[in-house]
């Protein structure tokens, strides 16, 4: 087994950096991604790399994997200037990059995918399966993994699979991990498992790059931060110089006063929606709870809660087993998104792409898609008349896009995300339920969705957000629930309510 | 004239004799018959004409489907080997595919007729001649040009170029159309996948682009079919055109001949006589009697709107053979030219 | 930015015709008519002009349906299974009858029969379409023989039957004018009405339409229905073409449609896809059949050549894709 070398040899102390890049420049036809960029990655070291959208962190990433070709500057490793040609080329130079999305064959086994590219064979040339479980569980045993190198990837949860990823940048003798936003489906245990594997990863003397949103996480995990913004390096700073504030606006260049603002007065007394002893036959059991006009109502669970599934069946979307749901006053039948839609309660999913964008589409037909009958006469669509109510909505949000015919996967996810509250509002709901509405987005762009969903309480909506990050619930609600296993287990008012005491009732 | 009551003074005695002799041999009781794909035309008329006789015969007719599936063939044939029949008819799906049963059939002592295509090792086959029917047809439409068409034969031939069958059809059309008029030509050699709709697209592509066409031949019904339809759809008079069809299947051709006045000739090919044929052949292969190797089964020009009544009576949607007119007609010793020829 | 996806553009038909996709195909074709007559001039003539239309209209009426069937996600294979044995309905009605119209209207609604059928099939059973339609393909290509041994020859006689495929309104072929009649209203469905914007929200993100208020299994259902009808209409057209209902016709045509639409640059994944690109598809593929017979080339290439143009023009529209999104 290849890993055995890197791994049994012990950390070496020195200061020699594990990889250097100096003033690396990428263009794109017409756009200047990178812009004399530099990055230093030390062995044993934790580096963060953070930045928003479009700030140039997946084009660097992409440069240290192989796929991308840099215009401009040096990549050194281990002192010696070198080219990375292909993700080929980056592997054997020890660079192993763990995307988003998993690159694992999820039909075969834990063992195969790791030693995919190179399988050790036996003395009549065939694979020797034999001696990849033996090596894959040898692996695992040594970076402290609990998985069975003899199950189907697929069969497997995300986060494990994840493990099984890193497992396969140490099988190539990896001197660098990098970590494209690991944690972006993990749950909080996942999470602190997956940061016991970092550090050990570290112990090692092996380099890590961690890309993240989540400034909590890069306070706990990293040792040094790098901040990209616009293609170019804003800094380099050991963490402890850093404080949230300091970071986000080396992020987004200016200073965000309040993250939650807060315009609305005292949610009005008329109940809006009114769930009684709902019951599905996925996940909930017995939920009953009102929500009142102007107020935000939200929903604190852990994975697996039943936030989605409340959710999804509040708006009439999935089938219920028993309970009622009335919307002011009028009973939703369930599983008829129909009568939901016209009663006024909307849902943004939590899924912007597969339940709620129509990526191919213009913005237009993405933000009128709800509300088209309002601009159609004997079943013609009045396209002006539709045009100037989008242009409205793309007005007051602010929303970035060349045109309202442009394609909707081109935008930004927080703009995306825009658009798809439009096409609610354009509407005119009642009540809006968001599940986790500022999941994928930049920092500077979920302050403005912060300050919508406030604006929406304010003009008398109901709001139902679904939430995991404890910041967001605690900084935008009026009354938090709280859910474990498909039940209400705690209700409180914003002001009663503590971290502590909701984490209790979550995990209750 | 002459000619025609030499035949049938010729095939009279022919008849007698043939009957003479099958009713003096001895009969098999059971006879087997594994056709390639029953739901076609023509096999469901070979089929007609094997029960007409088996009956006549007193024979018992059992008949698998393989329905173009060589290993249900072969599991269907090796079914009435295991069930005893006293002969075995096949139309092979393929020819190497019944190879190894031609051998078990020869193993066993089992007679065995094969019917359409001929299988290395087989002791005979029954087919009718695919030149020769092109070729007589050829004929008549040779003659029918110089009366009609001022001597001119310019061919648009519907054809299946994928087939050595339905090339040797065609090129047996023209070799026979040039005994009459020797300058005639092939102005279009289309492939018309043999289906209606097909034959028609391209037949109107290249009736645009030849439009001293004058004669169209088509390999079989469907094709001529597709051809003419294609010729009326351009806005064409039938006059001055002469389409010739092969075939004689079901019901297609007689309508057409009926309706449509340039529908002059058809290259029958009798597939009833094909089955009548095959279970003669079979009879005389169970009395060791000697065969060819090629039993020609035969086919004849019907000519005229009326042409196919000598040979066929219509009831509704049922036709009903002729037997006495078609049984008249002589079969050719052997066949002019086969697919080793091509 | 151009998409040929937006069929909210406004501006003259000509701008919206110049700048997307379907430029490189109007070029092809162009680039093919006018290479083919240089070489042989009966191209142009009025005869093989009418040949290319009338079979252009039999694809352009399912084509209509195919493409919308597409852009909602779904697509059907038994249309050529469909046709001939609507057609065969159509005929055997009229023998019975003595009514054109009835015989007519008899193959027509079988089709729209068989498309209810699909429908039904793909949305409730939940069954993926393709399976779904190659089974109703394999069972109406069974079913017509138990339905009529051979082909139903028309024993009417009625000049009207015929009239449907070899008459004129005017200069102009009848199956012309009925292609044109269905493509409009398929064009200003998908087009300008609610109906076509949700066809195209269903295909583009099921799910999205659905938590909208829409009901996606219902819109496809139509959907497939309208398919089925047209793909009646044309079995019909093709009997009155071949005056018999002919149960073996119509093998591959769904394969010529769907090759068409894609090559009109409607997207299988649904959601994408133009009427007009359809209709440059089925010319373009109907002018090689054609200009192949009349350049007197190996018949061979009749499916070659489709083939090699299909890879080629995904290829540059794929590339001019690229372009764009830099």
């Amino acid at each position: 087994m290849h890993a055995d070398a890197t791994i049994d040899e012990p950390a070496v102390a020195t200061i020699d950096p594990a990889m250097e890049m100096t003033g690396i420049g990428k263009r794109f036809p017409g756009v200047l991604a990178l812009e004399n960029v530099g990055l230093t990655l030390e062995p044993g070291k934790v580096h963060a790399l953070m930045g928003e959208n479009g700030a140039g962190k997946s084009t660097l990433i992409k440069i240290l994997a192989g796929v991308y070709q840099k215009d401009a500057g040096a990549i050194r490793i281990g002192g010696v200037e070198t080219d990375l040609r292909s993700p080929r080329d980056a592997l054997r130079q020890g660079i192993k990059v763990v995307f988003q999305e998993i690159a694992l064959i999820s039909e075969f086994t834990v063992a195969e995918n790791i030693f995919i590219e190179e399988y050790p064979v036996n003395g009549v040339g065939s694979i020797s399966w034999k001696t990849i479980r033996r090596d894959a569980a040898a692996l695992f045993e040594r970076i402290g993994f609990n998985v069975d190198p003899a199950a189907k990837v697929g069969d497997l949860p995300v986060s494990q699979q994840q493990m099984v990823e890193i497992a396969r940048a140490l099988a190539h003798e990896a001197r660098i991990v990098v970590m494209d936003e690991p944690t972006s489906s993990l749950t909080p245990n996942e999470v602190a498992l997956l940061f016991g594997v970092i550090r050990r990863l570290a112990s090692l003397g092996i380099a890590v790059v961690y890309v993240s949103h989540k400034l909590d996480e890069i306070f706990e995990i990293a040792d040094t931060v790098t901040v990209l913004r616009d293609g170019r390096r804003i800094s380099t700073k050991p963490v402890g110089e850093h404080t949230h504030d300091s970071l986000i606006q080396d992020m987004i260049g200016r200073r965000i006063e309040n993250l939650f603002p807060r315009s609305r007065g005292v949610a009005r007394d008329d109940v809006v929606v009114k769930v009684e002893g709902l019951s599905t036959d996925s996940k909930l059991k017995d939920v009953s709870f009102e929500a009142r006009a102007g107020e935000v109502l939200g929903f604190f669970g852990l994975m697996g809660a039943g936030r989605t599934e409340l959710a999804k069946a509040i708006v009439g979307y999935d089938p219920i087993k028993t309970g009622r749901i009335t919307i002011a006053g009028q009973p939703l039948s369930p599983h008829n998104t129909r009568t939901g839609v016209s009663l006024g309660i909307g849902l943004l999913s939590e899924d912007r792409k597969t339940e709620g964008l129509m990526l191919e589409l213009p913005v237009l037909q993405n933000a009128s898609l709800a509300s088209l009958e309002q601009f159609a006469r004997a079943g013609f669509v009045d396209e002006k008349r539709e045009k100037s109510a989008v242009q409205a909505f793309v007005d007051r949000f602010r929303i970035k896009t060349p045109g309202l015919g442009q394609q909707i996967k081109n935008l930004s996810g927080g703009n995306q995300q825009k658009v798809l509250l439009a096409r609610w509002l354009m509407r005119g709901l009642k009540v809006i339920v968001v599940d986790e509405p500022t999941r994928g987005i930049d920092v500077g762009a979920k302050s403005e969705i912060f300050a919508l969903i406030d604006q929406l309480a304010a003009q008398g909506l109901a709001v139902i957000m679904m939430t995991s990050e404890m910041p967001e619930l605690l900084g935008l609600s009026d009354r938090i629930a709280v859910m474990a296993e498909g039940r209400i287990t705690a209700t409180m008012s914003r002001d009663d309510a503590t971290q502590e005491k909701i984490l209790n009732a979550a995990i209750a | 004239m002459t000619k025609f009551l030499a035949t049938l003074l010729a095939t009279s005695a022919a008849v007698a004799v043939m009957s003479a002799s099958a009713i003096a041999a001895e009969m098999p009781k059971k006879i087997g018959y594994v056709t390639n794909y029953a739901t076609h035309e023509w096999y469901q008329n070979v089929i007609k004409g094997m029960q007409d006789r088996a009956q006549q015969l007193g024979i018992e007719l059992e008949v698998r489907d393989a329905n173009l599936d060589v290993n249900k063939q072969v599991s269907a044939a090796e079914d009435f080997m295991s069930r005893g029949v006293d002969v075995l008819i096949i139309t092979p799906v393929n020819e190497e595919g019944v190879v190894p049963l031609v051998r078990r059939a020869k193993e066993e002592g089992l007679p065995l007729v094969l019917e359409g295509n001929p299988v290395k090792g087989m002791t005979t086959m029954v087919a009718i001649c695919d030149y020769d029917t092109g070729y007589h047809a050829g004929v008549e439409a040779g003659k029918y040009a110089k009366g009609h068409l001022g001597g001119v034969a310019k061919v648009m031939n519907v054809g299946l170029p994928l087939l050595s069958a339905t090339v040797l059809r065609s090129n047996g059309f023209m070799d026979g159309l040039k005994t009459e008029i020797p300058d005639a030509t092939m102005v279009h050699d289309l492939d018309g996948g043999g289906n209606p709709d097909r034959a028609l697209e391209i037949s109107a592509a290249a009736l645009a682009q030849n439009s001293d066409i004058n004669i169209i031949y088509g390999i079989n019904d469907s094709s001529s079919q597709g051809g003419l339809q294609a010729w009326k759809a351009s806005g064409r008079s039938q006059d001055g055109l002469l389409v010739v069809g092969t075939g004689g299947e079901g019901l297609g051709f007689i309508n057409m001949m009926n309706t449509e006045p340039s529908y002059q000739i058809e290259a029958a090919m009798f597939p009833e006589k094909v089955g009548f044929t095959a279970i003669d052949a079979a009879v005389k292969l169970f009395n060791d009697e000697e065969v060819p190797q090629h039993i020609v089964s035969p086919t004849t020009p019907m000519i005229g709107s009326d042409g196919w009544k000598q040979y066929y009576s219509v009831d509704g949607t049922t036709r009903t053979i002729n037997w006495d007119a078609v049984n008249a007609v002589q079969p050719a010793e052997q066949c002019m030219k086969t697919a080793a020829d091509l | 930015m151009s998409e040929i996806t937006q069929p909210a553009k406004s501006g003259p038909v000509a701008g919206r015709l110049a700048n997307n996709s379907q430029i490189v195909l109007l070029a092809l074709l162009v680039v093919l008519c006018i290479g083919i007559s240089l070489s042989a001039a009966q191209f142009y003539s009025v005869e093989n002009v009418i040949a290319i239309l009338r079979q252009c209209s039999l694809v352009l009426i399912v084509g209509a349906g195919m493409t919308m069937l597409l852009i909602a996600g779904e697509v059907d294979l038994s249309v050529g299974a469909s046709l001939a044995f609507s057609g065969c309905v159509a005929m055997d009605v009229t023998n019975k009858t003595g009514s054109v119209f009835l015989g007519a209207l008899a193959g027509i609604l079988f089709g729209g029969l068989v498309g209810l059928f699909n429908g039904l099939v793909v949305t409730r059973l939940k069954v993926n379409s393709l399976i779904a339609t190659i089974a109703t393909m394999m069972i109406l290509q069974g079913g017509v023989f138990l339905y009529t041994r051979e082909a139903v020859q028309n024993k009417h006689q009625q000049p009207a039957f015929t009239d449907i495929s070899t008459g004129y309104l005017g200069p102009i072929p009848l199956p012309v004018i009925i292609a044109a009649a269905v493509f409009a209203c398929a064009y200003v469905a998908l087009r300008y009405t609610t109906l076509g914007r949700y066809i195209y929200a269903v295909g583009a993100n099921a799910k999205a339409a659905r938590l909208s208020g829409r009901r996606p299994e219902q819109l496809k259902l139509l959907v497939f229905v309208v398919t089925g009808l047209l793909a009646g209409l044309t079995g019909l057209i093709l009997a009155s073409l071949m005056n018999t209902g002919q149960p073996t016709a119509g093998r591959g045509f769904e394969l010529t449609v769907i090759a068409a639409v894609i090559l009109g640059g409607t997207s299988l994944l649904g959601g994408r896809g133009t009427l007009l690109g359809t209709l440059l598809g089925v010319l373009i593929l109907k002018v090689i059949d054609n200009g192949i017979i009349i350049l007197r080339w190996d018949q061979n290439l009749q499916m070659i050549v489709p083939g090699v143009v299909i890879v080629l023009a995904t290829y540059l529209d794929l590339v001019r894709r690229r372009a764009d999104a830099r």
